[in-house]
Formats: structure tokens, C-alpha cells, sequence
């Protein structure tokens, strides 16, 4: 049985085991799509966490000034980036979405918490995305 | 006309000759289309194989006591009508993630043991005499916690949560969704009895939000939302300088 490992092997001088005790199997979370999508939103959090250390490391050797400071643009650098940012998406997506579970007020809607999550992320975005043009110009 | 048959596979175990699970396959008639898992399962115990060892009681979703993996899925063997499978064949094993004591029964005290551990029951800091009257609820009140008392103890949470499969230390869904019960519940005062269950490091804090248990539930109750509210709770509590307030 597939579902079923893990066995203790019952010999001659011991009795078999009044119950048997099921492990779960290594590919568990290939039975199905929803255990599936789940590790692939908490696999999303390591690529995230690489990029940003090497965000880090960026800025520390931006210290000194736009002299001798030459951002990476290989391609492979923008593919990872790229995978990056569509993980980043989908965690996004997926944690604010769960914000109408989690927040409960009286009177208000799950839908309309998560449509003003979703909004707050937008005017976020937007903020940075302003701030970080303006000052590269 | 052919008879209609269907064919149902079921775990068979018995614990004094077998050292692993094994699938037995029972070719049955399918007489009428409102048969359910269950009515399959008694009909292989009353015709082909008396030794069939499996828990039922109300056969109407109700007691929670038939609850298996058909298929794969955690469901109510007598909510699953045969017909949503026909002409598949079915496979009706243990619930998930509990040892298996025989065939298709497992063993649940695990669960009944984080079940008291929770203190499902109304607790007053002062219990009045009966004649003070009764304790009176608004029907928002009631609203607050209804969903969650809904809850029937089957254990399809606990079978669908792969988090309690990996860890049996985990307090795990039912458990914390009848907590949350209790704790919403405006004649309750024992929220500070149950916290320290709830929010140690096998509590809710265990819970990745997975949510397939919320998926499986056959009464509707979300216990994935109960676990991430009481974190928020507790998170709230820890933080603010009144969170701790006597209620």
C-alpha cells in the first residue's frame, strides 16, 4: 500500500505490534494539487530569502557611490530575478488573500478586507516605485 | 439487463497475524443509486466477509464515527454516495496520520486526549445557583461561535492535515476550532485556561496554513481559520499592554 509505509518488522520472538503505526510517505505532497500549491508558496520564501541578501550585499557596496559601483546585469542574473519576482507574486497573492480569513471585523465583509489589502499593496507599490524613479533620476 | 456491480477495495489489518496493512478487493452489486460507501462496507460485512472491522453509527453524518480516506480523501463513508465513483472501483482505507488498531479502525486517543486538553466545556470564574437564571445570549452572540460548534469530533481534519502527519505533537484542527468555540462564546470565561495549550510551540504556532482541513470538514466548520485567528489573539495579547486584561 502506497499510503501506507513504515512497517515494523515483527519476528518469531516478538509479537506482532497491536496497532501499526503509518508514516507519511516522502511524495506526500504530490497526492494532491492544494498539498502541492501550498509547498510551492513556502518554497517561494527561499529564492526571496537569496535575493535579498544579495540585495544586501548590493547596497553595502553602494555605500561608497555611484563611483566603481557597476549593477549585475547578467542575463542568468535577470532570469533569477525574473523567477524571483513571479515567486514573490504568488506568495503576495496568496498571503493577502488569506487576510479575509484572519481578520475578522464586525460588520465588514472577508471580500472587502482582502480588496483593501490588496488596494493597500497597490498604493505601496506605487509609493516606492515613485520614490526609487525619482531618485534615479 | 447485467446487474450493476461495483468494485471496493478496503484495508485489511489484523494486528495478530499481519505485519503491514494490505488491500482486499470486494465485487459488489450497486442496486440503488442512493448507496453510500457505508451501505457498500455493511453489505461486504452481512454477505461476503463477516470480519470487516470498521466504526459506524447514525449513518447520517451526525456522530462522526465513519469517517475514512476514499479514494485518498478523508470524507463520511456515509455521505459518500456511490454513485459519484461508479464505474470507478473504490478504496476505502484508515483515516490518515492515526495508528490502525484493525482493517479500517484507528486509534483516536490522540485525539480525545488533545480534545480534553482544550477544556471544551463552559467555564465561570463563579458558578451561579440555578435560580440566579439562566445565562442569556443575543442571537449575535450565538453568531460568533456558531460555525465552530458545528464541529462532530471525526477526526477528517486531523486525517487531511499534513502538519499533524509530520508531528503528532501538533494540537491540530478540531481541537483548536472548539477551543475557539468556547473562547467566543460570551458566557465563557476560561480563555486563560486554554492559552497556554493553544499557544505553546505545538499549538496553533504548528499550523503553516495548509487549509485542507477547512476542505474536508463535512459540517462546514474552518478550523484553518479558527487556528490563524487565535494566533492573531494571542499575538494581541502578548503585544498590547492590555491584552492581558481579565475578561
Amino acid at each position: 500500500m502506497k499510503a501506507l509505509g513504515g512497517a515494523e518488522a515483527a519476528d518469531s520472538t516478538h509479537p506482532p505490534p497491536r496497532v501499526y503505526k503509518p508514516e507519511m510517505p516522502r511524495g506526500w505532497w504530490l497526492r494532491q494539487r492544494h498539498y502541492f500549491l501550498y509547498i510551492i508558496r513556502e518554497f517561494t520564501a527561499l529564492p526571496m530569502a537569496l535575493w535579498l541578501l544579495w540585495l544586501l550585499y548590493e547596497i553595502q557596496r553602494a555605500s561608497n557611490g555611484p563611483k566603481g559601483y557597476y549593477p549585475p546585469s547578467s542575463p542568468a542574473f535577470i532570469v533569477f530575478s525574473i523567477i524571483v519576482l513571479a515567486f514573490a507574486l504568488y506568495h503576495t497573492y496568496t498571503f493577502l488573500s488569506l487576510a479575509g480569513v484572519i481578520i475578522h471585523i464586525k460588520g465588514v465583509p472577508s471580500r472587502l478586507i482582502v480588496l483593501s489589502q490588496f488596494a493597500a499593496w497597490l498604493v505601496a507599490s506605487a509609493v516606492i516605485a515613485a520614490v526609487l524613479i525619482g531618485f534615479a533620476r | 439487463m447485467a446487474e450493476k456491480r461495483i468494485t471496493v477495495r478496503a484495508t485489511r489489518f489484523d494486528p495478530a497475524k499481519d505485519k503491514a496493512p494490505r488491500l482486499q478487493s470486494y465485487d459488489i452489486p450497486f442496486a440503488d443509486e442512493s448507496m453510500v460507501v457505508l451501505d457498500a462496507l455493511n453489505h461486504i460485512k452481512a454477505h461476503v466477509d463477516g470480519s470487516l472491522s470498521y466504526r459506524w453509527s447514525c449513518r447520517m453524518g451526525i456522530c462522526g464515527s465513519c469517517g475514512m480516506m476514499i479514494n485518498g480523501i478523508p470524507k463520511l463513508t456515509c455521505n459518500a454516495f456511490l454513485r459519484d465513483y461508479w464505474p470507478r472501483s473504490i478504496t476505502v482505507e484508515p483515516l490518515n496520520n492515526f495508528p490502525i488498531v484493525r482493517d479500517l479502525v484507528i486509534d483516536m486517543e490522540d485525539f480525545m486526549h488533545k480534545l480534553k486538553s482544550i477544556k471544551p466545556w463552559i467555564i465561570r470564574k463563579q458558578e451561579y445557583p440555578l435560580g440566579a437564571g439562566e445565562h442569556r445570549q443575543t442571537m449575535d452572540q450565538i453568531d460568533e461561535f456558531r460555525q465552530f460548534s458545528e464541529c462532530i469530533n471525526c477526526m477528517l481534519c486531523y486525517a487531511a492535515c499534513p502538519v499533524y502527519g509530520l508531528n503528532n505533537e501538533f494540537l491540530g484542527p478540531a481541537a483548536t476550532a472548539l477551543a475557539r468555540r468556547y473562547d467566543l462564546d460570551s458566557r465563557d470565561q476560561g480563555i486563560k485556561e486554554r492559552l497556554p495549550v493553544l499557544a505553546n510551540s505545538e499549538g496553533v504556532w504548528e499550523c503553516s496554513f495548509v487549509g485542507e482541513c477547512s476542505v474536508v470538514c463535512p459540517k462546514g466548520v474552518d478550523p484553518a481559520k479558527a487556528i490563524q485567528q487565535t494566533k492573531l489573539d494571542t499575538t494581541m495579547r502578548f503585544v498590547l499592554p492590555y491584552g492581558n486584561r481579565e475578561e
